[in-house]
C-alpha cells in the first residue's frame, strides 16, 4: 500500500514530533518548540525576558525582581511544576513521554478510525480480502437459479387461476427485501441484479466494525472517552476536556480501565479549574452546573455558606456590634 | 525597572478591612475602611520617616496620613467630588461625609439599620447608600435643600456598583436590580418623593448569595461574585444576544488531597472584585483563597493569579491611572465562626503593575 492517504500522517511521524512538556504541544520542528517554551513557559512577565528554562526565570525573577517564581505560566495543572528541568524535550520524565506517546497513539487510531466511520471507508490493508468493490455477491447461477424459482411461482399462481400479480408473495423464500417490491413484475422478467439488491449481501461491514487494526496491541480505541474537542462530550468543553483527559493520563492510569478512566476525568476537573489557564473560557453556565451535579460524590467543602453574609454575622459579635442609643 | 513591585504599607489597619478605594484623581491617595471603626487615609507612595523600613531596603511603604474615628464598624468608603470628599457607611446605621481636609464628619443620612454600601456618581453628583433595612436612600450631595429620596429593596442589598449611567445593587434571594442614574436624579429633582421603578429587574445567575459587584467602566456591564467560588459577567443590553454573552465560571477553589475522605474541593466566598480603569475588560477577583487574579472579561481568559498572600483577601482596588492594585489582606471569616478578629493579621498590600500585566491579550 504505498500511497499515502492525503493529509493524514502516519503515527511514526506523528511520534516522532517534538513536543512541549508544560502544554502538549506539538511542533514541526525542535526550535519552534524552543522558541514556544521561551516565549509561553519561560517569558518574565515583568520585563519580557525570554529565558532558556525554568529554573533560569526562577533565578531572574529573585535576582532582578526580587520575587519567586511559584509555577510556570501556561503550563498544564499537573505540569506547572519548578521541579523538572526541561529544555526542548530534554529533561521530560519517562513516565510522561509515555504516557504522551500513548495519548498520541490513542488520540491517532481514534481519528483514523472516526475517518473510516465518517466516509464508509475500510482500513487500507483490507480492501484485498473483503474489496468494497465486490458488493454484488450473487453469482450468476444464484440469479438464475431464482429465476427460475421466481418464474415457477408465476406460473403455478397462473395454474391457481390467477392473473400474473405484482404483489410479491409474503415471506417468500426466496427473501427478496421490501424495497424490492415496488416493481417486482418488472424484476421478473428483466432478471438482472438491480442496485436495490445491495441490501441482500453487500454491506458485510458496517462503519461499527472499522475500527479495530488488526495486529495492534494497543487498546481498543472505539472504548476510549472521546477525543479532545469532539462536541457532545457531556458538560465539557473543548478546552477542559483536552486538559482533563491529560490530567487524566498523567495521573498514571492506563488507558484500557475505562470506568477508571472516567472516573479521572471526573476528579480531574478540579485541579483544572484552579489552574486551567483557560478557565472562563470553559464556562458556560449550563456547563459547569452539569458539573457540579457530578461534584456530588467529590466532597465539596463551601468555606462559608449562610443565608446571612459574613458581614452580617460579623455584626451579630459584641465586638463590632452597634447598640443605638435609647432614642 | 522598579526592583520591588509588591509592598505593604505601614501602619494597616488594626482590624479587617470592609473596602478599599483609590482616590478619582491622585493615583496614590487611597482610602480603606475598617471594621476597627476607623478610616485610613494613606499615600501609597511616600515613605514617612517612622514607615519602618525594617528591610533596609529604603522601598516605599507607603505613609499613613491620617485617620477619621467613627462611631461604629465602617463598612464601605467611597469618594466624593473630588480627592478630599469621602463618603462613608457605618454599622452606626449613619451615612457620614468626611472632609479629608480638616477630619470634619457630618451625617447625611440615617437608616433604620447598618449602612452595607456606598456609592457617588460624580457626573450626577448623586450619592446612593444601600443598608440592611432594604433601603437605598439618595442623595445630591451638591444640592442638600432637596429631600434625599428612599427606594425600598424586595431584599437586603449586599452589593453595589455605580458605572457611568447606572447602579447596580445585588440583594439577598438572588435579587438583583439595575437603576439608571439618569432618572434617579430627575426623580430627587422632581421632589415628588415617589420611588422610580428599576431601569431593569434580574435574577442574579449565581445560585449562592451575592458578595461583590463591579461595573465595567465601559458602561457595558458587570461582573458580581458569590460566596460559592464563582463570578458571572452579564451585559446591561437586553437583547437576545447580549445576554447570549453572559456566562458564570468557578475560581478561587482548591483541591485538598490529604482529607481522608478522598478528593475535597474547598470552596471559598469570591469577596471582592474591580475593573481595572484603562484595561476595561480586565478586572480582578479576591478570593478567601488569598488570591487575587486577574481575568479577561472579552475573551474569557483568566489572566493571572498573584501568589497566595498570608491571609483571605477582603477587597481590591485599581488606582485611577491603573498603575497600581490594592490588595487588603485579613482573617476570612468562615461559617461557623464564634469569633473573629483581624487584629495583627491585617495588612495593604500595593502591588505596581507591569505595563501590559492587566491589558488583556484579546480573545484567541
Amino acid at each position: 500500500m504505498g500511497k499515502k492517504k492525503r493529509g493524514h500522517p502516519d503515527v511514526e511521524e506523528i511520534l516522532a514530533r517534538p513536543w512541549c512538556y508544560y502544554c502538549e504541544r506539538d511542533f514541526e520542528d525542535l526550535k519552534l518548540l524552543i522558541s514556544h517554551q521561551k516565549a509561553k513557559h519561560f517569558k518574565c512577565d515583568r520585563c519580557g525576558r525570554r529565558l532558556n528554562t525554568a529554573g533560569g526565570l526562577s533565578v531572574h525573577m529573585n535576582q532582578v525582581h526580587k520575587e519567586s517564581l511559584s509555577h510556570v505560566e501556561n503550563a498544564l495543572p499537573n505540569r506547572q511544576g519548578l521541579d523538572v528541568e526541561i529544555f526542548g524535550m530534554e529533561g521530560i520524565p519517562e513516565d510522561v513521554v509515555q504516557q504522551h506517546n500513548q495519548r498520541i497513539i490513542q488520540n491517532f487510531y481514534q481519528a483514523q478510525a472516526d475517518r473510516y466511520a465518517a466516509t464508509g471507508n475500510p482500513p487500507p490493508g483490507q480492501g484485498g480480502k473483503n474489496p468494497p468493490k465486490k458488493l454484488k455477491v450473487e453469482n450468476p447461477d444464484d440469479i438464475k437459479k431464482r429465476l427460475a424459482e421466481h418464474r415457477a411461482r408465476i406460473a403455478a399462481q397462473k395454474a391457481a387461476g390467477g392473473a400474473p400479480t405484482h404483489t410479491p408473495p409474503v415471506g417468500a423464500p426466496d427473501g427478496q427485501s421490501p424495497a424490492q417490491s415496488a416493481s417486482p413484475g418488472t424484476f421478473a422478467l428483466l432478471a438482472s441484479p438491480l442496485p436495490p439488491q445491495y441490501p441482500q449481501g453487500g454491506f458485510n461491514y458496517p462503519p461499527s466494525n472499522l475500527p479495530s487494526r488488526p495486529g495492534s496491541n494497543l487498546p481498543v480505541p472505539s472504548g476510549l472517552p472521546p477525543r479532545p474537542g469532539q462536541p457532545g462530550f457531556p458538560g465539557y468543553s473543548a478546552n477542559a476536556s483536552t486538559v482533563d483527559e491529560l490530567v487524566a493520563s498523567a495521573s498514571g492510569q492506563q488507558g484500557d480501565h475505562i470506568d477508571q478512566m472516567i472516573r479521572d476525568l471526573e476528579r480531574g476537573e478540579a485541579p483544572a479549574r484552579m489552574g486551567d489557564s483557560a478557565a472562563p473560557a470553559s464556562a458556560d453556565e449550563p456547563a459547569p452546573e452539569k458539573k457540579s451535579k457530578k461534584d456530588k460524590d467529590k466532597n465539596v467543602r463551601m468555606v462559608y455558606d449562610d443565608e446571612l453574609s459574613p458581614e452580617e454575622r460579623m455584626a451579630l459579635m459584641p465586638r463590632y456590634a452597634f447598640v443605638p442609643q435609647a432614642a | 525597572m522598579a526592583p520591588t513591585t509588591q509592598f505593604e504599607l505601614a501602619q494597616p489597619p488594626n482590624d479587617a478591612v470592609s473596602s478599599l478605594v483609590f482616590a478619582p484623581n491622585a493615583p496614590s491617595r487611597l482610602l480603606a475602611s475598617s471594621w476597627d471603626k476607623n478610616l485610613y487615609l494613606y499615600d501609597t507612595l511616600t515613605t514617612s520617616e517612622n514607615g519602618d523600613a525594617e528591610d533596609g531596603s529604603g522601598v516605599s511603604h507607603g505613609t499613613l496620613l491620617r485617620t477619621y474615628e467613627h462611631r461604629a464598624p465602617v463598612l464601605d468608603v467611597c469618594f466624593g467630588a473630588d480627592d478630599n470628599e469621602a463618603f462613608t457607611a457605618g454599622m452606626d446605621w449613619e451615612v457620614r461625609r468626611v472632609d479629608l481636609e480638616s477630619g470634619e464628619q457630618t451625617t447625611v443620612s440615617k437608616h433604620t439599620a447598618p449602612v452595607r454600601r456606598v456609592v457617588y456618581s460624580k457626573a450626577h453628583s448623586l450619592l446612593i447608600s444601600a443598608s440592611w433595612d432594604s433601603t437605598l436612600h439618595i442623595h445630591n450631595p451638591t444640592n442638600p435643600s432637596l429631600t434625599p429620596l428612599t427606594i425600598p429593596l424586595p431584599g437586603k442589598p449586599h452589593a453595589m456598583a455605580a458605572s457611568p449611567s447606572k447602579v447596580i445593587v445585588a440583594m439577598t434571594s438572588r435579587l438583583v436590580h439595575i437603576y439608571d442614574l439618569g432618572t434617579l436624579a430627575g426623580a430627587l429633582e422632581s421632589q415628588s418623593g415617589e420611588a422610580p421603578a428599576p431601569w431593569q429587574q434580574r435574577e442574579s445567575s449565581l445560585k449562592f448569595l451575592t458578595r461583590a459587584v463591579a461595573a465595567m467602566p465601559s458602561d457595558g456591564g458587570y461582573a458580581t461574585s458569590s460566596i460559592e467560588g464563582r463570578v458571572a459577567v452579564e451585559w446591561f443590553d437586553a437583547s437576545a444576544e447580549s445576554q447570549a454573552r453572559k456566562y458564570a465560571f468557578k475560581c478561587h477553589r482548591q483541591t485538598d488531597n490529604a482529607a481522608a475522605a478522598g478528593v475535597t474541593d474547598v470552596v471559598y466566598p469570591v469577596n471582592a472584585l474591580a475593573f481595572h480603569p484603562v484595561h476595561g475588560n480586565t478586572f480582578a477577583s479576591a478570593g478567601g483563597d488569598a488570591t487575587v487574579a486577574l481575568w479577561d472579561a472579552e475573551a474569557k481568559r483568566r489572566m493571572k493569579v498573584y501568589q497566595k498572600f498570608a491571609d483571605s483577601v477582603a477587597a481590591v482596588a485599581f488606582s485611577t491611572d491603573g498603575r497600581f492594585l490594592a490588595v487588603a489582606v485579613c482573617p476570612g471569616f468562615e461559617t461557623g465562626m464564634e469569633d473573629y478578629s483581624g487584629e495583627g493579621r491585617t495588612k495593604i498590600v500595593i502591588r505596581e503593575l507591569g505595563e501590559n500585566e492587566a491589558r488583556g491579550k484579546g480573545a484567541k
